[in-house]
């Protein structure tokens, strides 16, 4: 597929093409006709013998207007002009005085060199223009890929601007390793034409300063012979960096607009640079982000061991000794064996509900924790939790005030959260403490909150008491029993929820967490829940 | 069979767990059959059709939710589920396939045998005199005049509570998935719309304990977080 046939250089366009025509017809008649009536007043009424040199004037507008030809074709006109209508004799052509030859040279070269020096100013100009809507448009594209979130989501955008100022009828933009793996990343403009008969061409870039050259590229199906001026070309540019193919832009348009001019070559082949440049950046973004991904689970399961080792040892050796109490030898009495087989039971629940939180957490940090949202009444739901630690409560005052309000969440995720949180209470409000959950409608939110009167945390740290295994510094001399996940988990849980959580010093004297859960808005028919 | 007496089968792939387990129902008076993995689950179960199943869901070889599939094809024996934490889409998958219950390792020894005892009586037969009557504690739950009371007092239930509270309690101690209520009371052909089944449950739960102010029936119909609900068994 990769055999060169034929080149192309940017062709010099016709001198005069039909726009050059009506141009050249609609400046040089006026500038003609008004040359003519001023010879014609300078040598009837003024007596002026050869005025002549008027002409100049005519050529050197339409030169200015429309180039060399143009100033060419308005000198002989001129001319013969002058001397059908002025010189001896009088209507012919004929050209007695060698004064008169004079002045048609003289014409004629004024009319050369003025169009050659307005033709050369009007290339400057135009290749001016092209230079700085061509800047224009390099300028979108690049910060439509310096601002974006992924190249990808850039892609559609460019692809329509570069399809707009190449003036091709359709873009593509293409990403993929190699012919066979490219997919369509943008598209723009409607490629009507690709059913029909297809000439390829693809950019050929050299490292150096050479320009680009479109290169004529011959599929193994296509015949060779025709080249039926029907149908499309397709232009491909291809998407490297680093030598690395990452994809191609594809352009077509119908035949007979010509291959692209060097302005729109240099901008599709900047286009692909740029693209190419922003792949590969996304790429090591990618590799970045995965190591620090890596790096910081590194960090998680070593905090993970150092603090998880404690807790789950202290059960283990309870676990242990009380097992052992339970042998047929040993000598416990009933209520002794009853009180090891509860202690067995006891921190069994203590390992679970540590299990649990580090699973959650697991999840919470890989991102799976997905939430099942359904309708329910708060009181329900919390009663249930509250209810399955009833023995644990015995001792304490736990004051509960949930009156049934309706709330979008994920029953089981509510559920690990507040037993957290009255975990959490029990654990470092001590023996004898004070509990209050509470729940009240702020709103369109449903503020859940476990309060306690133990020692709390200190203002500038309750931020921090979310974060995993930050544990608040004992206000006491009494080491705190955790693991600092407890509360992690419980902001994972809420958050993937759509809910939010807050720490705060408690009226009680302790702390207060709260939970802030969408409220659930009823049907009208359900929307009369009885209160308690 | 119900009660001490049924042959279980143990389906639980850890040696350990099941050991514990067949010695533990062996001294409640349960003859007991093992199987380590799917397959030879299936095996004894052709050769020696037990009356209840206890089945472990992450097996080696079959999955769980299959070994559930091929027994629901040829038979109605009682299936409770061994289920791991962070399985509620399995376990809930589980009952809508035909298990029967479920409960969550680490279990308790007295759960496991409610859940048994429970399974055995289902397939037994319905829980309900000849009259369509229910009593539960103080509860009286009339199909035929289409009423309830408590303790002598009706309580006004909407339709769609009545038949709730209906369903609940034709399956007492066992847990009833959110699914089996939608179809049983919505109707089969209700699908995916919400039908806010949990705040309709609230609600009757209101109603009743409104006219319950002793609290006997307070924790009668139990949520189970992510499945459904569960009524509380009258004779445990």
């Amino acid at each position: 597929m990769q055999s060169a046939v034929g080149s192309w250089r940017e062709g010099t366009t016709a001198l005069v093409g039909r726009r050059g025509a009506i141009r050249l017809v609609a400046v040089a008649v006026p500038a003609l006709a008004a040359a003519t009536a001023l010879v014609w007043m300078l040598e009837d009424r003024f007596g002026v013998l050869d005025a002549s040199p008027v002409y100049l004037l005519a050529v050197v507008v339409t030169a200015l207007v429309s180039g060399t030809l143009g100033a060419l074709t308005t000198a002989v006109v001129g001319i013969v002009l002058y001397d059908y209508l002025f010189a001896q004799p009088v209507h012919t052509l004929a050209i007695s005085d060698p004064g008169e030859w004079l002045s048609l040279i003289l014409l004629l070269f004024v009319g050369l060199v003025v169009g050659q020096l307005t033709a050369l100013e009007r290339k400057r100009t135009l290749t001016a223009e092209a230079r700085e809507r061509e800047a224009r448009e390099l300028f979108l594209t690049s910060r439509a890929l310096a601002t974006r979130a992924s190249t990808t989501t850039v892609l559609p955008e460019i692809a329509e601007l570069l399809r707009r100022s190449t003036e091709v009828d359709s873009l593509r933009i293409a990403l993929g390793p190699n012919d066979g793996s490219e997919r369509t990343a943008a598209e723009s403009g409607d490629a009507a034409g690709a059913g029909r008969s297809a000439l390829h061409w693809q950019l050929r870039r050299t490292p150096g300063d050479e320009p680009a050259q479109w290169v004529r590229i011959h599929s193994p199906s296509a015949s060779r012979r025709q080249e039926p001026r029907q149908g499309i070309d397709l232009f491909r540019v291809r998407i490297e960096a680093g030598g690395r193919p990452l994809g191609s832009i594809w352009a077509s348009r119908s035949r007979r607009g010509g291959l692209p001019d060097r302005s729109a070559t240099r901008l599709l082949s900047a286009a692909a640079d740029q693209i190419g440049q922003a792949l590969a950046q996304d790429r090591l973004a990618a590799e970045a982000g995965a190591a620090e991904v890596a790096r910081q689970s590194d960090a998680l399961k070593s905090a993970l061991l150092q603090s998880v080792s404690h807790d789950l040892r202290t059960p283990l050796a309870t676990i242990r000794a009380a097992a052992g109490t339970l042998r047929p030898d040993s000598d416990l009495d009933s209520p002794g064996r009853m009180a090891s087989a509860e202690a067995i039971e006891r921190e069994v629940a203590r390992l679970d509900r540590l299990v649990a939180n580090l699973l959650d957490l697991g999840r919470i940090e890989a991102g799976e924790l997905r939430a099942e949202i359904d309708v329910f009444m708060l009181d329900d739901l919390a009663a249930r939790t509250i209810d399955r630690f009833g023995s644990r409560f015995a001792g304490h005052s736990v004051v509960t005030d949930i009156p049934a309000l309706p709330v979008s969440v994920d029953p089981v995720f509510l559920d690990e959260a507040l037993a957290n949180l009255l975990d959490n209470a029990l654990k470092f409000a001590g023996p004898n403490a004070a509990i209050r959950i509470a729940a009240a409608q702020v709103g369109d939110r449903v503020r859940l909150t476990v309060d306690d009167d133990g020692q709390g945390v200190p203002d500038e740290l309750l931020d921090r008491v979310f974060e995993k295994f930050y544990r608040a510094p004992a206000a006491g001399a009494m080491a705190r029993p955790g693991t600092g996940v407890g509360l992690a988990v419980v902001r994972g849980l809420v958050e993937a929820m759509g809910g939010q959580v807050e720490a705060r010093k408690s009226a009680l004297g302790g702390l207060s967490v709260a939970l802030d859960l969408p409220l659930a808005h009823l049907p009208a028919e359900l929307a009369t829940a009885p209160t308690r | 069979m119900s009660g001490p007496g049924a042959t279980v089968l143990v389906v639980e792939d850890d040696d350990e767990a099941r050991a514990v387990l067949v010695r533990e129902l062996g001294s409640r008076g349960y003859r007991t059959q093992e199987a380590a993995d799917g397959r030879s689950a299936m095996e004894r179960w052709e050769a020696s059709r037990p009356d209840v199943i206890l089945l472990d869901l992450g097996l080696p070889d079959i999955d769980g939710l299959e070994v559930i599939r091929r027994i629901r094809r040829e038979s109605q024996t009682p299936i409770v589920i061994l289920s791991g934490r962070f399985a509620e889409r399995e376990k809930v998958e589980a009952l809508e396939r035909g298990a029967d219950d479920y409960v969550t390792k680490p279990f308790g020894l007295a759960e496991l045998h409610a859940r048994l005892r429970v399974a055995l009586r289902r397939a037994a037969g319905p829980s309900a005199d000849r009259h369509g009557r229910i009593v539960v504690g103080p509860l009286l739950f009339d199909a035929g005049r289409h009423e309830v009371s408590v303790d002598g007092r009706a309580v006004d239930l909407a339709p769609r509570e009545f038949e709730l509270l209906r369903v609940l309690l034709g399956e007492q101690g066992r847990v009833v998935t959110k699914g089996k209520l939608l179809r049983a009371v919505w109707g089969q052909a209700y699908q995916g719309e919400d039908s806010y089944v949990y705040v309709h449950v609230s609600q009757l739960r209101h109603k009743l304990a409104a006219a319950d102010p002793a609290g006997a029936l307070r924790d009668l119909i139990a949520t189970e977080p992510g499945v459904g609900y569960r009524v509380r068994d009258a004779e445990t």
